[in-house]
This record gives C-alpha cells, sequence and structure tokens, in this order.
C-alpha cells in the first residue's frame, strides 16, 4: 500500500525538524465508499469509522452549527467542506474521543462578511493527522478557531492549520490550548497567509501548551507569510510547565503542586469545551476528563 | 517647497563597488573536479589528512542533493564557479608590504584606519588568501593567537588543535555547500586565547571577493579557552558583477567553561552575490557566546548561526537586522539547541522588505531531554515598507522535556499611522516621524556594535528622510 503525504507546511523550512509534512499509508484511515452527509439545518453527527464527507452550505445570511464526535479504535476519514455565503455564520464544533487513526480535514470558503467559528477538541487519539484551511476570501470576512488538546501514553497528533488572507480587512484569530503526557507526540502548524490586495487584514495566533511529562515531544510550527503591506499579524506561543507566579499563588492558597497541575491541565480544556456553548459536549468532555476533584477535595495532600 | 521625497533608500553600495582587474593567470580553472582540488592542495602544501578530507568532502558534496526549501539557487553555476585565485604577494604583517591595489581596496573600506583607532588586530582577505595579519603586541603577550588557519596548521604548535577541530562542528555532511567548502577552503582565520584571558578590544577579519565569477570559502576556527572572552568581528563585501558570485565560508566557535564570545557581522555582498555560509558554536558549562548580525547585502542568503549549547548553564544570544531590498532575496535567523540542564537563549531579530525585496525569517529552537530547566525565548518583527515586497516568518520549536519554558512572539505590519499621527501631535512633520519609526526599529541592532560600524551599519541602511511623502 502507498504512502500518502498530508499536512505539508505552506513554505518548506529546515528538513531535519521533520515538520514539513507527514507520511502514512494510505488504508490507515478507513476504506469503502464514502459515506456523504449534507445536513439541510443543524446537525449532531456521530462517526466511528469508514470515509465521511461533511458537507455545511450557509446560504447568505443564514445561520447554521453543526456538532460532530468522532470516536471508536476504527480508521477513519472525517472531510469537512463550509461554503459560507455572504453574511452567513457558521460554527463548527468537532470532539475527538479517543479515536483511533483519523484523517481529518476541514476547507471553508469564507465570503464577504461571512464568519466561521471552528471549535475542535482533541482528547487523546492514536494518531490523528488533521488540516484545517480557512480561505478568507471575502471582504470583512472572519475566522476563529479554538482548539484544544489532552494528550496521553502514545496519543499522537499532526495538525496544519492556514489561514489565508485575500479579502480587505478579513480577520483571523486562532487560540490553541494544550496538555501532553507520558510519551505523546504532537506538531501544531499554524500559518497566517496575508496574500497581495489583502489591505486591512489581521491575524493572530497563540499556543499554549502545558508539559506535564519529562517524555514528551511537542513541536510548534506558528508561520506568517506576507506579500501585503497594510496588515497586522503576530504570533505567539508558551510551551512548558505553569508560570513560576501562577504557581506561587496557588501554593499561597494552600493547594498542593500535583493537584494544581491536574487543575491546570483540565482548566485548558474545559474552557475550550464551555465555548461550544453546547451541554452534551461540555458534558462528555468533562466525563473525559475525569471529572476531577471537588474544590474541598484540591486542598487535600 | 521642494520636491524631496522621503523615502527608505536602497542601500548606498557605491563605497563597495569598485574593483581591480584581477590576474587571470592566477586562476587554476573554473569547476570543482578532483584535478582542480588536487591542484589546490599542491598550491596549499596540504598535509595528507587534509588532502583526504578534501577530497572525501568532494565525494560528499557530488551525492549530496541541492538545496530545495528556501530561496531559489538556480542563477548559481556552481560546476563553473571559481573556486581559487592565488594572490600576488605572500601575507603581510606590515600595512607597507601589501600590493598596491589590494592595499588601495582595504584603504577605501578603511580597515587600516580601523585597526588604528579601535581594533586589536585584523586579518584583510582578498580573493581566497589572507593578505594582510597583524596583532597588537601586548594581544599577544597575552598569549593570543590571531593568525592565517593555513600558517597556523602547518605550525607544530596548533596543527593537532587545529586537526581535532576543524569542521567537527560543521562537518561536511552537514549540507551540500558544507561539502563544497570542505572541498575547496582556503583562506581565514585561527584565533586562540588561552585560559582566563580577556580580550578587551574587538579582532576583526574583513573578506573581500573582488574577482569575477569567483567563490570565495574562508575558515573561520576560533578556540576560547575556559574564563576567556572575545569580541570578533567579521566584514564582507564585494564590488558588482554581472556573473553570480559564492560566498561559502564557514565559522566555528568553541566557548570554553564560563568563556565568553561575542561574533558581529556586517555583511554587505553586492546583489549579484549567493551568501551561503555556514556559522556554528558549541558552548560549554556557564560559557556565553553573542551573535551581532547585520544582513544587508547579496542576491540570495542563506544564514542562520548556530548555537549548541552543551554545558549546565550555557547561554546564547543572536540579535540580527536584515535589510532586503529590490531583486533580493535574504533567508535569515538563527538555530538555538539547548543540550544541557539551566541553559538559555534569546533571540531578538528585525527585518525590514521594500522594493520587491523578500526577507524571511527562519528559526529552529530544539530543547532537548537533558535540557531541564532550560529557556528560551524568540521575538522578530518584520517591518512592510511597500506591498510589492514580501515577509515571511517562519519559526520552529521542537520540545523534549516537560521542565523548560519556551516563549515565541513575532509580529509583522507596517509604519502605524497612529504612531505618526502620535509624534504629528508632538510637532514632528510626517516625513520626521516616519523616520524616526524607521530610526528606532534599527536600533537593536546598531546600539549592540562598537560605534565606528554603528556609524557603518548607519551608513548602510542609507536612510534618506528628507520632504515630502512619496
Amino acid at each position: 500500500m502507498e504512502n500518502v503525504i498530508l499536512n505539508r507546511l505552506p513554505v518548506p523550512t529546515f528538513r531535519w525538524l521533520k515538520v514539513n509534512e507527514v507520511s502514512r499509508a494510505e488504508n490507515e484511515f478507513g476504506t469503502g465508499a464514502e459515506n456523504v452527509i449534507q445536513p439541510d439545518d443543524d446537525a449532531r453527527i456521530e462517526i466511528t469509522g469508514g470515509r465521511n464527507r461533511l458537507v455545511i452550505n450557509a446560504a447568505e445570511n443564514s445561520r447554521r452549527e453543526a456538532v460532530v464526535f468522532i470516536s471508536g479504535s476504527e480508521g477513519k476519514t472525517v472531510v469537512t467542506e463550509v461554503n459560507a455565503a455572504a453574511g452567513a455564520e457558521v460554527k463548527l464544533v468537532q470532539v475527538y474521543e479517543n479515536s483511533g487513526a483519523a484523517n481529518s480535514s476541514v476547507n471553508a470558503e469564507i465570503a464577504e462578511n461571512a464568519a466561521l467559528e471552528l471549535i475542535q477538541l482533541y482528547i487523546g487519539g492514536a494518531d490523528t493527522v488533521s488540516g484545517i484551511n480557512a480561505e478568507l476570501a471575502g471582504r470583512c470576512s472572519k475566522f476563529r478557531a479554538d482548539i484544544g488538546y489532552l494528550l496521553d501514553g502514545t496519543d499522537k497528533l499532526d495538525i496544519n492549520l492556514t489561514a489565508r488572507h485575500s479579502g480587505k480587512k478579513s480577520s483571523s484569530e486562532i487560540a490553541v490550548k494544550g496538555v501532553m503526557r507520558g510519551h505523546s507526540e504532537k506538531i501544531f502548524r499554524g500559518t497566517i497567509d496575508f496574500l497581495k490586495g489583502a489591505a486591512g487584514a489581521k491575524g493572530k495566533e497563540n499556543e499554549d501548551v502545558l508539559t506535564l511529562d519529562e517524555t514528551v515531544r511537542s513541536k510548534t510550527v506558528p508561520l506568517i507569510l506576507c506579500a501585503e503591506e497594510d496588515v497586522e499579524g503576530s504570533h505567539g506561543a508558551v510551551i512548558g510547565r505553569i508560570d513560576e507566579n501562577q504557581m506561587f499563588y496557588m501554593q499561597s492558597r494552600g493547594i498542593p503542586e500535583d493537584k494544581i497541575y491536574e487543575m491546570m491541565a483540565r482548566a485548558q480544556i474545559a474552557q475550550i469545551a464551555e465555548k461550544t456553548g453546547d451541554s452534551e459536549t461540555i458534558g462528555r468532555v468533562g466525563a473525559a476528563l475525569g471529572g476531577g476533584d471537588s474544590d474541598e477535595q484540591l486542598y487535600k495532600e | 517647497m521642494s520636491e524631496e521625497k522621503t523615502k527608505v533608500a536602497d542601500i548606498d553600495r557605491s563605497l563597495y563597488d569598485f574593483r581591480y582587474e584581477e590576474d587571470e593567470r592566477d586562476f587554476l580553472g573554473s569547476g570543482i573536479t578532483a584535478d582542480i582540488i588536487g591542484a589546490l592542495s599542491d598550491e596549499k602544501g596540504d598535509t595528507d589528512w587534509m588532502r583526504e578530507f578534501r577530497l572525501r568532502s568532494l565525494e560528499i558534496y557530488r551525492r549530496m542533493p541541492m538545496v530545495n526549501w528556501g530561496p531559489s539557487i538556480e542563477g548559481l553555476d556552481v560546476d563553473n564557479i571559481v573556486t581559487y585565485i592565488r594572490t600576488k604577494s605572500r601575507m603581510n604583517s606590515d600595512w607597507n608590504d601589501v600590493p598596491a591595489d589590494i592595499k588601495d581596496t582595504f584603504e577605501k573600506l578603511g580597515i587600516p584606519q580601523a585597526e588604528r583607532e579601535s581594533l586589536a588586530g585584523v586579518g584583510a582577505q582578498y580573493d581566497s588568501e589572507l593578505v594582510y595579519h597583524n596583532v597588537r603586541k601586548e594581544v599577544a603577550e597575552s598569549g593570543v593567537v590571531y593568525t592565517d588557519l593555513e600558517s597556523a596548521m602547518h605550525d607544530e604548535r596548533y596543527a593537532e588543535l587545529i586537526r581535532s577541530h576543524f569542521m567537527k562542528l560543521v562537518p561536511p555532511t552537514d549540507h551540500k555547500f558544507a561539502a563544497l567548502h570542505g572541498a575547496v577552503w582556503s583562506g581565514g582565520s585561527f584565533v586562540y586565547v588561552p585560559a582566563g584571558v580577556k580580550t578587551e578590544i574587538p579582532l576583526q577579519s574583513y573578506f573581500r571577493l573582488n574577482a569575477r565569477g569567483a567563490g570565495q570559502f574562508e575558515h573561520t576556527l576560533i578556540i576560547l579557552e575556559e574564563n576567556s572572552s572575545l569580541h570578533f568581528i567579521e566584514g564582507c563585501s564585494a564590488p558588482k558583477y554581472y556573473e553570480a558570485g559564492l560566498h561559502a565560508g564557514c565559522v566555528e566557535l568553541y566557548v570554553g567553561r564560563n568563556a565568553s564570545l561575542r561574533y558581529s557581522t556586517i555583511e554587505n555582498w553586492s546583489k549579484n552575490m549567493y551568501n551561503l555560509n555556514t556559522k556554528r558554536a558549541l558552548v560549554e558549562e556557564g560559557g556565553k557566546i553573542e551573535w551581532v548580525s547585520g544582513s544587508f547585502g547579496s542576491h540570495v542568503s542563506y544564514l542562520y548561526p548556530m548555537s549548541i549549547l552543551n554545558g549546565r548553564g550555557a547561554r546564547a544570544e543572536f540579535t540580527g537586522i536584515t535589510f532586503a531590498g529590490e531583486g533580493q532575496e535574504l533567508d535569515t535567523g538563527a538555530k538555538i539547541v539547548h543540550n544541557a540542564p539551566d541553559t538559555s537563549s534569546y533571540i531578538n531579530t528585525k527585518s525590514i522588505s521594500k522594493d520587491g525585496g523578500i526577507s524571511t525569517f527562519r528559526s529552529a529552537v530544539t530543547v532537548n531531554e537533558k535540557a531541564v530547566g532550560s529557556k528560551s525565548s524568540v521575538s522578530c518583527e518584520s517591518l512592510m515598507l511597500d506591498s510589492i515586497s514580501r515577509s515571511d516568518t517562519i519559526p520552529v520549536m521542537d520540545i523534549r522535556t516537560d521542565k523548560a519554558d519556551v516563549g515565541h512572539e513575532a509580529k509583522i505590519g507596517r509604519i502605524s499611522d497612529d504612531t505618526v499621527f502620535y509624534l504629528m501631535s508632538r510637532g514632528l512633520s510626517e516625513e520626521d516621524a516616519k523616520a524616526m519609526i524607521v530610526r528606532g526599529f534599527a536600533d537593536n541592532v546598531s546600539k549592540e556594535l562598537p560605534l565606528e560600524y554603528a556609524v557603518e551599519m548607519n551608513n548602510l541602511i542609507g536612510l534618506e528622510m528628507k520632504g515630502s511623502i512619496g
């Protein structure tokens, strides 16, 4: 079986870093006929395997929402197409729950004054390869992505997100929060690409990674590509343990160190889940996080 | 009102854009063949190990693929480059003995004047060979060795030291142009600073490529023993030709325990040059490497000094500025490898793109499993001065431990209207306000340089700030 190249970085860099692309066996991500899902209204979808295509067409000035749960040990492919016509608002929530190998892609066309809000949560996952491409072609088009991941054991996550600004005054905001334990591995590639003509565009990107074991491996690749003078782009990344001042404050409130890490790890993911505003998502993610201690228990050694 | 325009001008290269006819009989011939490399070894009187090293590097060069991830180097005809040009005289330590045209070149570049006024020692390389090397008496008496690498290799006091360090940090297998360097290297400096010696005033090497369609492949090897310190300055320039020139030098820096090395570079190659230089430092426990880098010239640059922090508490700082104008694609940045506990690194860069110039900031910060308690901070800012230019930021952070703090921030944009408005409300004209902002943007590097070089850098940036907005 041949390998396929996925998650190619828009502009390659040093080869020895091994971040320019990933290669996977073609059959790792499910086989068989493609299952096309094209909901007419708000949708709640469960995917447990196979090859799937979800198409969301939001008409002018409409509002659409889809919540997709991806789980099961079987390999799977989930291709999502979003077409947000002028003035449309689309909210897409994708929750990966300890899924087997998964190849996910989101391709979005965002027209004038349209907006896409994408929330993705990766709770575990044997081998997830996720590509996101948002085309901000319309004037004042908007894209916001909130991504959370909690990886443990030998979980593997490979994300390649690109926000391509060609529309004037388009804006993108990408916020990523992650927690890594065990021997988990992650690559996050985030690219803000300002094309010529995207005058007045703004792009902002941030990744905050909490690493809790010395055996984790985290790679962060935040690109800004710019061919237009009149833009504002920024990116930031913080990788490591909890800030010393934050730790000192919480210890001064009587919370033991191991509990602080547990609490912060849960908070990283829970705050992304809260953004969905969807009670089922919040409940399922909360259960996956293990419920955790009550406030009272937090203060006990 | 005059019709003067406010503009950020291209770098004025007229100071560097003069040349003398090279003596073509001095060429060994163009191309990269075993025969030419053998002839080069004969010319240099290479020892057996160096002859073998060159030929082994040639084999590696032939095997390795061409770089395919950065700016295009298709305009470079490597197979027909002239790799070696014999000098007209032996290396001199008396300026009066240097041939007139070569002396005139360096006089125009201000090298002897700088030596008299502010340097502890100077080396000047013209095409493939060092033509002048001198070090102040008191510096030499402290045990500091500053000489050309080739004669040091033949000196029994240093031969073994050089053999054990030469291309160990940058092996020929590193990349195709490192292999090429291993095969055809020529010239360059050797510096050795004994334990405990603090060199208060800088040493400088200046590299001038005069010949048409040629390459310069100098090798700089600096070894600092423990508790020593040094500031080394490197300057580069060439006149403009229609044929592409190649600079594939190599810099290897060994910083001992608690030693401190500052390596400053002002690079102003002409716009037909391909600058594919490799620089690397190995820093032991408590040691520190500081890179100060100004990249202004060349048609294409690939330049990412690497710092390997190998001992507990070792530190690296990189401060750089890149100015890409018309016809230039400057791909610059830094690489840091944290290999030991409690190491720290700081990268701070600025880049300016104008008139269709492309500037790319590229970095790699790797924190390995052993680097517990390490910290790294990367900050890069890019200024776009028009919409026909391009500016890209491509950083990578590879973290393999839980006990590290790694931060990164980057910004890209143009001169802010709000800032201009504020400065104008304080009484400045729009022209002066913009001039002030651009000067301030470049300030991070100029303040790190010795005064004479800061003045040269400001000269290079050539900011013309007069008259009405254009």
